[in-house]
Order: C-alpha cells, then sequence, then structure tokens
C-alpha cells in the first residue's frame, strides 16, 4: 500500500528539518496527528487553529501533522485493526482541519498529488466500496471530490471539467447498473474531455475486461489498486 | 402493528439527520456500544459456537439497537425510530411459517430452532449473480429446478436485453425484469416444475420501475412467489425500496428483505456486524414489512462467507433468531472459489453447516463471488442443499469440529481464491449434467466429507 511520504515524495518543497522545529509547532503537530488518530474532527478543528496561532507553516503543518496519522488510519484500515466508521471520520477531520489550513498554503506550493472525482452511478445506491477508495484516495495524498450515490453521467465529467480533476473513478455494485460507466466514458470523449482525464472504474460485477471492453484507464479490483491506479494517472494520462 | 402508513408517517416526521451523522456516528457508535455493554467476544477457535447466552446477550444488543437507532430514509433525511412496543410487537405477529409454490411444488416454510432435525427451506441457484444470456438463464434454472431439494429458486440477473447492456430504471430494465419472470417460468415448465416459486423476485429488477412493470400476471409472475427487496446498509430505506413494499403488498405478496452487512463495514468487526445482522431482522419486519428474512453478510475483503470471522457471525445470528422469535431466517452464502473447485464446495458446505445447525434457511449461493457473468453452475447449489439436510439435527459441538477442519483447509487461500470455470466449460445443457472433470471433483468431495462424518447421497449423475 503506497501510503507514505506522499508528499514528502514529491519534493516540490524541502521540509523544515526536525530541529527546526520548535517545541510549540512539535506539540501543535502532535495535536493534528491525534485528532486524525481518533477520528475527532471539532479536535482536528481546534488544533489546525492552534496551529495558524502558533505560525506553523500551513504545509508543514499538513504534511508532518495531519498525513502521517491518516496514512496510518489508512494502513490499519487495510491491516483490518479498525473498520469503515473510523476511515471516514478520520478522513471527515482530516478535511475539517484543511478547510483552515489549505487557503493559508500560498499559492504555487502543492498541497495534493491531484484531484479525483468520484461517486456511485446513476441508478445505483451502493456507497461502502465508494466510500472506502474515496477515503483511502484522501489518505493517499489526492483532493478528492464524492458526488455520492446515484450519480448522473454529465455530473461526472461537467465536475471533473470544473474542479479540473485528473482522475475520475465511478462505482457500480449491479450488473445493470455497471452499463451507466460506458455511458461516462463515451459522454468522456464526446465532450472533448478524454485525453485530458484517466477514467477508472471498480465495484462488483466489474472487471479487467469490462473495463476494457468500455476504454476504461483501469480496473480497481479493490481500493488499494484503485489508489495505486489513482497514482498511476496523478499527472494525467 | 407498524404497517406501511406508518413507516411513512415516521419517514415524514422523524428526528432529522445527514445521512453521515446516521451511519457513522449514531449507527456505528451505537452498536460498539452495545457490544461493550453486553461483553460479545468472537473467538476464532470456534467458528460455531455453542453457548446459549452468547446468542441471548447478541439478541438483546440488537433490539436495544432497533429502538436506538431506528431506520433512516434517505429521502427524506429523518430518523425512522421505534418504540420497544412497536418492536416487540412486529415480532409477535410476524409469521413463523409460509406456503410458497402452487400445485405439487407447494411448500411450507415453518420457523427452525438450533439443532432442528427438519430439513432447511431450500432456495437454491444463483443468488442473483450475472448471467450473460436469455440461454444462460434457462440453462441454470433449469439445472437448479432438477435438484431434488429445491423448495424453492433464486435466479442470476439478465445483463442484455435485444442486444443491449441493461441501463437502471429504463425501459431495458423493466423489459428485463419481465422477461426474467417469463424465462423464470419457461425454464421450470420445461422440466416439469412448473409450480416452483421464484424468490429474489426479482433479480434483474433494481428500480421499482422494473418491478413494478413485471408485476402483471402475464409475465407469470404469482402471489405465492417470494418477493425479494435489497435494504440499504447500514438500516436505510428510500421511496424507491417503500414503492416496492407498497406494491407487493398490493398484490398480497410476501416480502422477504434482503441485506448484506459487510464485516468490515459500518458495524465494525464480527460481533457488531452480527449484532447488526440481527437488527436488521427486525428493522426489516418493521421497515420493509418483511414476512420473512434474508440476511447475507459477507466479509469486506474476501466478498464471501467462508472465512472463520463470517461462519461465526452466522452461527450466532441463526442461535440469537431462533432462539428468541419465530421469523423465518433464510441465510444467503457467497463462495471466493468458483466452480470445479474443491474449495468452492469446502466453502459452501461450511456456511450451509453453520446456518443450518444454527435454526436458520438457506439460500444458496453466490459462486465466486458473485461477481463474473456465467461463473456458476447447477452443482454447487446441489452439494449445498444436500449437505444442508445432511447436517438438519447435527449439534453446534459437531457442526464445529467438522467446519474447523474445512475452514483449515481453505482459509489460507480466501484473499487469492481458485476461481474455477465458468459454466459451459464444466455443464452440459443437453446432458444436464457436469464435466467428468466436474464431476471427479464432486466425487473426490464426497469421498473426504465422509471422511469427516458426513455421508451424502450417491449422485444421481452416477
Amino acid at each position: 500500500m503506497p501510503l507514505r511520504g506522499l508528499f514528502a515524495a514529491r519534493g516540490e518543497r524541502p521540509f523544515v528539518s526536525r530541529r527546526e522545529i520548535s517545541v510549540s509547532a512539535d506539540k501543535v503537530l502532535k495535536q493534528l496527528q491525534d485528532s486524525i488518530l481518533k477520528c475527532d474532527s471539532a479536535a482536528a478543528v481546534s488544533a489546525a487553529k492552534a496551529a495558524i496561532q502558533a505560525k506553523v507553516d500551513p504545509l508543514q503543518a499538513i504534511e508532518k501533522g495531519l498525513v502521517p496519522a491518516i496514512e496510518q488510519v489508512g494502513e490499519k484500515f487495510e491491516r483490518m485493526e479498525l473498520y469503515l466508521p473510523e476511515l471516514m471520520l478520520a478522513g471527515d477531520a482530516m478535511k475539517s482541519a484543511l478547510d483552515l489550513l489549505l487557503p493559508l498554503v500560498p499559492k504555487g506550493q502543492k498541497t495534493s498529488k491531484a484531484t479525483v472525482v468520484i461517486g456511485t452511478v446513476q441508478g445505483d445506491v451502493h456507497e461502502i466500496g465508494k466510500n472506502i477508495v474515496a477515503s483511502l484516495l484522501m489518505a493517499g495524498g489526492f483532493d478528492v471530490v464524492d458526488l455520492g450515490v446515484n450519480v448522473k453521467t454529465s455530473v461526472f465529467v461537467d465536475e471533473a471539467k470544473s474542479k479540473n480533476a485528473k482522475v475520475i473513478g465511478a462505482s457500480a455494485l449491479m450488473s445493470s447498473t455497471i452499463g451507466s460507466q460506458k455511458d461516462i466514458v463515451d459522454y468522456l470523449s464526446a465532450s472533448g474531455e478524454r485525453r485530458k482525464r484517466a477514467f477508472l472504474v471498480g465495484g462488483g460485477p466489474t472487471t479487467q475486461d469490462w473495463a476494457k471492453e468500455i476504454g476504461a484507464d483501469g480496473w480497481g479490483k479493490d481500493a488499494v489498486s484503485a489508489v495505486k491506479l489513482a497514482n498511476k494517472f496523478a499527472k494525467g494520462r | 402493528m407498524v404497517q406501511i402508513l406508518d413507516v411513512m408517517q415516521k419517514a415524514l416526521e422523524g428526528k432529522p439527520m445527514s445521512e453521515s451523522d446516521y451511519q457513522l456516528r449514531l449507527f456505528a457508535s451505537k452498536v460498539q456500544e452495545k457490544v461493550k455493554e453486553y461483553d460479545i467476544k468472537f473467538d476464532p477457535a470456534t467458528p460455531i459456537p455453542d453457548d446459549p447466552s452468547l446468542a441471548d446477550d447478541v439478541f438483546k444488543a440488537a433490539f436495544d439497537l432497533v429502538v436506538d437507532v431506528g431506520a433512516y430514509c434517505t429521502n427524506t433525511n429523518r430518523v425512522i425510530s421505534y418504540t420497544e412496543a412497536e418492536v416487540r410487537n412486529a415480532l409477535k405477529f410476524a409469521p413463523s411459517e409460509l406456503w410458497f409454490g402452487e400445485g405439487m411444488d407447494r411448500k411450507l416454510m415453518r420457523t427452525r430452532s438450533v439443532g432442528d432435525k427438519s430439513p432447511p427451506w431450500c432456495l437454491l441457484g444463483a443468488g442473483g449473480g450475472a448471467c450473460s444470456s436469455d440461454r444462460s438463464f434457462l440453462t441454470l434454472v433449469e439445472g437448479y429446478a432438477e435438484i431434488p431439494e429445491t423448495n424453492a429458486i433464486t435466479t442470476p440477473a439478465l445483463t442484455r436485453v435485444g442486444g443491449m447492456r441493461i441501463r437502471p430504471a429504463s425501459p431495458l430494465e423493466v423489459l428485463g425484469a419481465q422477461r426474467n419472470a417469463v424465462l423464470f417460468r419457461e425454464a421450470c415448465n420445461r422440466v416439469g416444475r412448473q409450480g416452483i416459486p421464484v424468490m429474489n423476485t426479482l433479480s434483474t429488477a433494481e428500480s421499482d420501475i422494473a418491478l413494478a412493470g413485471a408485476l402483471h400476471p402475464k409475465y407469470g409472475l404469482r402471489r405465492s412467489d417470494g418477493y425479494m427487496i435489497c435494504c440499504m446498509d447500514p438500516m436505510k430505506v428510500d421511496f424507491a425500496r417503500l414503492n416496492k413494499v407498497t406494491a407487493v403488498l398490493g398484490i398480497g405478496g410476501a416480502i422477504g428483505m434482503c441485506f448484506g452487512p459487510m464485516m468490515g463495514g459500518y458495524a465494525g468487526g464480527p460481533e457488531g456486524t452480527t449484532v447488526s445482522n440481527v437488527a436488521h431482522h427486525m428493522m426489516g419486519v418493521l421497515t420493509y414489512q418483511s414476512s420473512w428474512l434474508l440476511p447475507f453478510p459477507l466479509h469486506l475483503r474476501y466478498v464471501s462467507s467462508s472465512c472463520r470471522e463470517l461462519l461465526w457471525l452466522i452461527s450466532v445470528t441463526g442461535q440469537a433468531v431462533s432462539r428468541n422469535t419465530h421469523l423465518l431466517t433464510v441465510n444467503l452464502n457467497y463462495t471466493s472459489a468458483g466452480p470445479s473447485t474443491p474449495m468452492c464446495l469446502y466453502e459452501t458446505t461450511a456456511s450451509v453447516t453453520a446456518a443450518v445447525t444454527a435454526g436458520m434457511h438457506i439460500e444458496s449461493l453466490g459462486v465466486a463471488s458473485n461477481k463474473e457473468e456465467d461463473r456458476t453452475t447447477p452443482v454447487e447449489p446441489r452439494i449445498s442443499a444436500e449437505v444442508g439436510h445432511a447436517v438438519a439435527g447435527m449439534s453446534l459441538a459437531d457442526a464445529n469440529q467438522m467446519v474447523l477442519k474445512l475452514v483449515q483447509s481453505y482459509e489460507k487461500r480466501l484473499a487469492d481464491p481458485p476461481l474455477g470455470k465458468t459454466l459451459y466449460d464444466v455443464w452440459d445443457p443437453e446432458r444436464r449434467r457436469p464435466s467428468k472433470e466436474y464431476l471427479r471433483v464432486v466425487r473426490d468431495y464426497k469421498k473426504k466429507m465422509s471422511g469427516l462424518g458426513l455421508p451424502l447421497r450417491r449422485d444421481d449423475w452416477d
């Protein structure tokens, strides 16, 4: 599970060395980590406010505070040491902190690998698989736009355009609903957007052959492979 | 007694709450609270526990959970709450027996108890697995109808109509649902079992309009069939599902709510998912107006129900429900491995044993996680049924011993199971029998089962 060093590995900005981190910053980073590990949104907001007040570099707060903790949550979920509610609540806590910290990151400094637009296709209300993938993508350093369930074909593409998402992920759990995944590929092509964005499919009745048949860029056998594929296409097709 | 108008009233007037808050902050935390309060613990060394107090505690925890969290309507974003008295009344007035089918195939499904010697209701088939064509559908259903133990059939789902892949809530889905009904009767007629009921009516109809569009008697559905309506996990409902409920009640059909809590999902580990599974029984009788229940718990990673945790979950669920209610509960099992592999047969044997010895009926089965089209044959449900009849009356302790040996033989392969063969690789529709290769697998399997103390009947194909 390639969840480690996601922000650090990009190398857009050198990390501040440990010695440079003040005691107070250390404490704040620990608070940020704890809030994610405890899946506590309110604590995450408090810790983010404390980080701002202590003048901790917001990018450092994200990379050294939030990211290692959400990675740890993702790894524990993979080992089934914790379960879906904790994974999603940790994701919610991370979002709460990011809402405060991201606006303070100077323009030009990247804070995520790429944006992924994800949802369950039209006519299908199954959400667990999609929620797991969305949470693990976020833990993997992606900016995730979760469109929910029963999402219209055009909404996947329009949202991807408006958010400049490099990756679109569509989940379908029913044999009667996977056809909508093909509709998204077709709509993407007709919109002139096909080359700009990778389209990934997943869900119970989907297979590698199905992905190939409809012209998708990849098939996520499970949440882990979905994250691997998103990493592959993070910079585009 | 709570009826459909009461459900609607509660859905319109219940406490407003976001879906996320309901499932993450109310449901998930209450489940863990109950697990802790009743000190419910999974023991991997005992996949089939013989501990009545554990079963009763799980039941109490589930009862409390239903009273605490009710159900959730995703259209109105409100909690559908139930009082203790409403839950008790629903359990009291739920039927303990139901007739299904017509003529010679009309049979009575009765409530069972732990260790019951009466054979389980055998709802056999594909569990809604996808099939590639009308031909595959007919081949499979004819095969299911010829299994001697078959009480009812769970059909595959059609994926195409007129060469086009079905789209949800479209004319293709309506036509697919109508075709599902017509082809089912045709297949049964072809093998002389005209009265046999379909009880996953209708696997091809995910949407309410598709089910409603197929209810006209000219498509062959009968009041004596079983009408399956799938619940949204956890404890959720929407107007489309309540539309189905209302339509089926309107024709006097018996609704079976199917629900598949995922172990590792909203209810957490095996303990919480077991409490959730039992709670869904009660919620189904209330919200979905179910007269029979169809749990199909699955493991989040393996998408099957044959690992130790799931066997424990199935057994404890069955014991909890059958010791404390007279509900009619039918467990659907999934295997990880595919047709013509020994592992697939051992997996279904373990799951069926867990269910039947705990007082449940069986729906069997989803093969190879029910993922691929046509990766299923009539052999696997036939084996399930033979096992179901053979283990009826077996003690929980004996079942535990046998299941332990089975699960030890395959558990290391659950993450990467052999997918086996597809329908036409190992099933001859003209001769209505499996290939020589598959027959060898079946014979070896039966030899091993005999060695484990479970002799099964000789094949009709011998």
